[in-house]
């Protein structure tokens, strides 16, 4: 690891305008919902930023994470990012094997200690020693208390890390688990979805390089910039489920038509994630754009949730008419309060005394 | 019941809708600060617009929702005192001009300026408004104006002018079309108004008169916020101009007085005016463009225009006084942010009549300064007495050489000699 190159100086190495780089820091900023004038601070400590050590592990995963990282963009400034920091251990992308891969990886943890961020795709077997998924003769659940000792932080990205994925379906033969169930003593950082998005993974990234901390999350440890809406609220066919315009089968009119997809299943309304609006593929486009529904790779045991073809639930009439009440309700308590608001209000125009000139003397 | 006692019903009294609708708005963005020239030339957080509304806001919180009654009942919100009244007392006069700057700028569209115009209603209530706006108010209100001139000035300037311009200043007349009212500070430092408009409207051939109970348009009330106050002092105007039957009522170059007269009037007395009332600026230019106000020769010095807030911002009166400069003045600059944006003087609002509030106004008159600075002018004209006698005060203490002339008597320079 160079510890004297500074990103901006690699970048001019490779070709990667200053333009370029600030047209990339503007679109993070954006993204991540951060202040306009945050633009310039984000370019300014991106330029800087000496590149952190990063240990990625892999365990019972698919390298669908990592390749969704690497080839779906690639070759782009996200990616180059990417090599800005120093990636000391990728079971996929480095160059060195056996021996000498676990060694850099165990000197990247001796050099780094406390400051190396730690990411983790695939979920954890735990179940009979952890004896289902191991590497270099070790369990990943001991190579993973290994290496958060000494993380600064974690990153568990995709679903599988996230939140158990695929391995921990039913009837979980592995005892699979998320890091998050794993490890409690370190700041963890859920980035799901399966695979999740790449500028969901470098935004993170630059957060992280720009502000020195993890970004500001939701209930379920994700960033809240990309997951703080839902697909359903963003989706391009949102005014045809407004408008009661609803595809029945997958070859009717309305799916021609193009219209909301909430009755073949789509779980767009349930599900947290940026897909409809920063979407796949250099943002071609999503899933709902190729005509299928979400179905909701970003939200924990979607694997267990009933058919992806399985309308979400409405709410039945009960609820309705609880709901109704309850507004009927609010709306008369409020009336009452607002009255004795406007009560208050009178009395004290009915008392007012009538300021005068004597009145401002003394 | 004690003063604190009548401030706080003030307050409860003054909270309407609109109020509530803002404090409820209010994103705490901040956005009001950097709109406000008392924090832009100070960088003093505490003069943030918004913030200078906070005993206001915690009434509302405790008079009017459900929390802030909650929590006043068990003792987790403290009940607004004296102390913090009178510690607030310069923040809600001594640095705010009424601009209605912060207004413009707010992005949910709260009118801040209009809850500190009401906020001053609590603030004199309870007995915490300058002295220096408490005397010109019992001046205005005992002596028929701010700054002590009565009839029998009037009456001096208007022999005077006759003598001068051997043209006649109609006073007391029934059945004229338009009412003449002027500010104190034309009568007592700018009385060149009187020939001007007087040759003016001879020249266009206007039905005018004066009225000799209601020739003063300062308001006081308003400014040190009292409706009470203000309403007495607008009645006099008022009666005047329904007794003498004229069509309209003009108001002088005086921004405080034109906000009176023309938007809160009619909510001060309680009914609609059976006249109308129009700025002399917009009569001015009405004349122009029918053809009655001619002149003749033009200024060829650099000058430029202050918008007087009172005018642009709430009157929206912006194209007039150009329309009229255009008319005389070939080298008229626009100064940086002019227009709706213009910043204040930083003498409104009885600001100036507020003697603790001088360092104050002069220190942030390095805004108007820095906007000179931008178009170095030879001349400034503005349409508002009270701007005026504000520019010349921070020119002078600035040490710039730039003259100050209102836009009436610029005009009335220029007369065309066949109607002088």
């Amino acid at each position: 690891m160079k510890d004297h190159d500074t990103l901006e100086h690699r970048l001019t190495e490779q070709g990667i305008s200053r333009r370029a780089f600030l047209k990339f820091c503007a679109a993070m900023a954006s993204l991540m919902a951060l202040p306009p004038g945050s633009a310039t601070a984000v370019a300014a400590a991106l330029a800087q930023a000496k590149r952190p050590s990063v240990i990625w592990l892999s365990f019972q995963e698919c390298t669908g994470c990592t390749e969704s990282l690497t080839r779906s963009h690639s070759p782009t400034l996200e990616s180059l990012i990417f090599d800005m920091i120093s990636l000391d251990y990728h079971h996929t992308l480095q160059a060195a094997s056996g021996f000498a891969a676990e060694k850099s990886r165990d000197d990247a943890m001796k050099a780094y200690y406390g400051k190396y961020l730690l990411l983790v795709d695939g979920s954890i077997p735990t179940k009979d020693g952890g004896v289902y998924s191991t590497i270099a003769g070790r369990s990943n659940l001991d190579l993973l208390q290994e290496a958060a000792k000494g993380a600064a932080a974690i990153v568990a990205v995709g679903t599988c890390a996230a939140f158990g994925g695929i391995p921990m379906a039913k009837p979980n033969p592995t005892g699979a688990m998320a890091v998050s169930d794993l490890i409690k003593d370190k700041p963890i950082i859920n980035i799901s979805g399966c695979p999740p998005i790449p500028v969901v993974i470098t935004g993170v990234l630059a957060h992280y390089l720009t502000f020195g901390e993890l970004p500001a999350l939701d209930e379920l440890g994700r960033p809240k910039a990309f997951y703080g809406e839902t697909i359903h609220d963003r989706c391009y066919r949102r005014p045809f489920y407004d408008q009661g315009k609803f595809a029945k089968t997958f070859d009717d009119e309305g799916a021609r038509n193009g219209w909301c997809l909430y009755e073949l299943g789509c779980k767009g309304p349930t599900t947290h994630n940026a897909c409809a609006t920063t979407k796949w593929n250099g943002g071609t486009g999503f899933p709902i754009e190729a005509g299928h529904g979400c179905i909701g790779c970003s939200e924990p045991n979607f694997w267990d949730a009933g058919s992806f073809y399985t309308p979400l639930p409405a709410p039945t009439a009960e609820v309705t008419t609880v709901a109704g009440i309850a507004a009927v309700a609010g709306a008369g308590a409020a009336v009452a309060l607002s009255a004795l608001d406007r009560a208050k209000k009178k009395h004290m125009q009915q008392t007012h005394e009538k300021l005068t000139v004597k009145d401002l003397h003394d | 019941m004690s003063k604190l006692q009548r401030g706080i019903n003030s307050f409860i009294e003054q909270i309407d809708g609109p109020i509530a609708t803002f404090f409820t708005s209010c994103v705490h963005c901040g956005l009001c600060a950097d709109a406000c020239l008392f924090y832009t030339e100070t960088q003093d957080p505490k003069y943030t617009p918004i913030h200078k509304l906070l005993p206001l806001r915690r009434i509302w919180q405790q008079e009017y929702t459900f929390w802030g009654k909650l929590m006043f009942r068990l003792g987790l919100s403290k009940p607004v005192t004296d102390a913090e009244l009178a510690a607030w007392e310069p923040l809600v006069y001594d640095s705010c001009t009424l601009c209605g700057r912060c207004s413009l700028a707010c992005p949910v569209g709260n009118d801040i300026v209009y809850m500190v115009r009401k906020m001053r209603e609590g603030m004199v209530a309870s007995g915490h408004a300058p002295e220096g706006l408490k005397g010109a108010t019992q001046r205005a209100i005992g002596l028929g104006s701010p700054m002590g001139v009565n009839l029998n000035t009037v009456m001096t300037h208007i022999r005077n002018t006759e003598k001068e311009t051997g043209l006649s200043v109609p006073l007391d007349k029934e059945g004229a079309d338009y009412m003449m009212v002027l500010s104190s500070a034309e009568i007592a430092e700018y009385s060149e108004v009187f020939s001007a408009v007087t040759r003016i409207f001879h020249q266009a051939g206007v039905s005018w008169t004066m009225a000799s109970d209601g020739f003063e348009g300062t308001n006081s009330g308003i400014q040190i916020g009292s409706s009470d106050l203000a309403a007495e002092l607008l009645w006099r105007i008022v009666r005047a101009a329904e007794r003498l039957k004229v069509k309209y009522v003009i108001s002088p170059e005086c921004g405080h007085a034109y906000t009176a007269l023309r938007w809160e009037g009619p909510n001060l007395i309680g009914r609609p005016y059976n006249f109308q009332v129009i700025h002399i600026t917009e009569l001015l230019d009405q004349l122009r463009s029918e053809g009655r106000l001619r002149t003749e020769g033009l200024d060829e010095t650099r000058m430029t225009f202050h918008d007087p807030c009172q005018m642009v911002r709430r009157g929206g009166v912006v194209e007039q006084p150009r329309n009229l400069l255009h008319m005389v003045a070939p080298n008229f600059v626009e100064m940086p942010d002019s227009g709706i944006q213009n910043w204040c003087c930083g003498g409104g609002g009885g600001v100036s009549a507020n003697e603790r509030a001088e360092p104050l106004r002069l220190k942030v008159f390095s805004r108007k300064k820095a906007q000179l600075d931008a178009i170095g002018v030879d001349t400034i004209v503005t349409a508002c007495s009270n701007c005026r006698s504000m520019l010349l005060d921070g020119l002078e203490h600035n040490n710039m050489s730039v003259n100050v002339v209102g836009l009436t008597e610029l005009i009335a320079e220029h007369l065309a000699p066949a109607a002088k």
